[in-house]
């Protein structure tokens, strides 16, 4: 899944300046891990291509921004004027019909595959029994890290405290972690089940090691 | 305040014929009043293991387990029963043997200490407080499971527990009826300071754990902090001793 649709998916929703829709991204889909330079390029091809637009206060709800009065004390809200060579986060983007087309297209459209290429697959494949004991201990540091990320997941989700999962906005939050999760829950109960053998195999190795030096 | 429930090193085989199956390696725990922790683990994984040695229903091969600070295994079996009575509260996923009523199956634990009348009126009030009041006249053959988890629930803690030992809480639940028990789970621990102990099959059934660890091949991990996940993608194997927060 690209930045692109899923921003733009985010703009068709409720239309807002750059910095909204990052904050937005962030907590919709955060195991995605898109940074804050993948909203910015994304609003650029999607308005490239016709399918988001720059609105002023005329089209749109009114942008604002903070600025500082002339005296210098306080600062006040200010609609902000789309002006050519304005900073692009001061803008509020809305999707045009092209955009709502395009996003209707990709979201009614077959889901593909992601392909399956993990570093810890190959080292299982390849390793010799003298690896064994590093590989236990990579993958119970893999093990740690499926766990750091469901600990954040856990932390977020205490925090956002989001709305509940009979409403229709609850229960799509709920579904989208409950997609991180499983994937978690996979690879935990694989990498259990892979430690569980190599530990046994490290064991009988060992022992049959022993037997022969000592014969 | 020390942990209510505390496992040090605890450790369990069973025996297959002449060959040893461990199923649990030096797993230490602890849970807190008002606290509540999740341990997920798959299918003989060895979690109904883990809640057994809590509630010492079965004895560890090594290491202890103490409740209130006390050394469990220096109970009598008569001091032993009482507190599984009076003080820890364990909610099954099967029900009653024969078909009762709700409200009679949750009553009928509490009929030996107290008069029926009061017996009733606290099983009415852990229904009420589960939120499934209007089963209380129903049958278990006729709930869902949603219902049915619920309802063990009630029945767990109908004598007013200090630790409830709940064992796969959501299994077969669908996304709202998990949502409905662990929130329910959750808030006997924040508003009734209980000590929550539960296993879960899935990680999403742990998202409102206060502590979440994983059990599996004999070990319990706890889930590490964030902040060390960026050093722990660097050097997995480094960074945390194995078995490290044992």
């Amino acid at each position: 899944m690209s930045a692109k649709i899923a921003v733009l998916g985010l703009v068709i929703e409720e239309p807002g300046p750059p910095h909204r829709l990052t904050a937005k991204l962030r907590q919709r889909l955060s195991s995605a891990e898109f940074v804050d330079s993948n909203v910015y390029s994304a609003l650029s091809r999607l308005e490239r291509d016709g399918l988001v637009r720059a609105v002023d206060g005329e089209q749109g709800e009114t942008p604002v921004r903070l600025a500082v009065v002339p005296t210098g004390a306080t600062a006040r809200k200010v609609p902000t004027r789309r002006t050519p060579g304005a900073r692009t986060d001061s803008r509020m983007f809305e999707a045009t019909s092209a955009g709502i087309a395009h996003f209707e297209e990709w979201l009614l459209g077959s889901s593909s595959a992601p392909p399956l290429r993990d570093e810890l697959h190959m080292k299982v494949a390849l390793c010799q029994p003298h690896n064994l004991p590093r590989l236990i201990e990579l993958v119970y540091g893999q093990e740690l890290v499926c766990l750091a990320r469901v600990q954040e997941l856990r932390r977020s989700f205490q925090r956002l405290q989001p709305p509940a999962p009979d409403r229709w906005s609850g229960l799509v939050l709920v579904h989208v972690r409950d997609a991180e999760l499983s994937f978690w829950d996979a690879r935990l109960t694989w990498l259990q089940g892979v430690r569980e053998s190599l530990e046994r195999m490290h064991a009988a190795y060992e022992g049959a090691t022993r037997r022969y030096s000592g014969a | 305040m020390g942990a209510l429930l505390s496992l040090r090193g605890v450790g369990k085989s069973y025996w297959r014929g002449d060959s040893e199956v461990r199923v649990l390696s030096e797993v230490s725990l602890e849970v807190g009043a008002g606290e509540l922790v999740a341990v997920w683990g798959t299918r003989g994984s060895g979690k109904t293991t883990l809640l057994k040695l809590a509630a010492r229903l079965e004895c560890p091969d090594r290491g202890c387990v103490y409740f209130g600070g006390g050394d469990m295994a220096r109970l009598s079996q008569a001091q032993h029963s009482r507190l599984m009575l009076e003080r820890i509260g364990w909610v099954r996923r099967t029900g009653p043997k024969s078909d009762l009523r709700m409200l009679d199956y949750v009553a009928l634990p509490l009929l030996a200490e107290h008069g029926r009348r009061q017996a009733y009126a606290r099983a009415a009030e852990a229904l009420e407080r589960v939120g499934v009041s209007e089963h209380a006249g129903q049958y278990w053959s006729s709930l869902c499971d949603g219902e049915r988890a619920l309802i063990g629930i009630a029945h767990g803690i109908a004598r007013a527990p200090r630790l409830l030992l709940v064992d796969d809480p959501t299994a077969n639940l669908d996304v709202l009826e998990r949502e409905r028990v662990t929130e329910l789970l959750r808030s006997l621990a924040d508003e009734e300071a209980i000590a929550v102990l539960m296993t879960v099959p899935d990680m999403a059934a742990a998202m409102r754990a206060h502590q979440i660890a994983s059990l599996g091949a004999g070990r319990l991990i706890w889930a590490p902090e964030p902040p060390e996940l960026p050093e722990l993608e660097r050097e997995p194997g480094k960074v945390i001793p194995m078995y490290g927060r044992q």
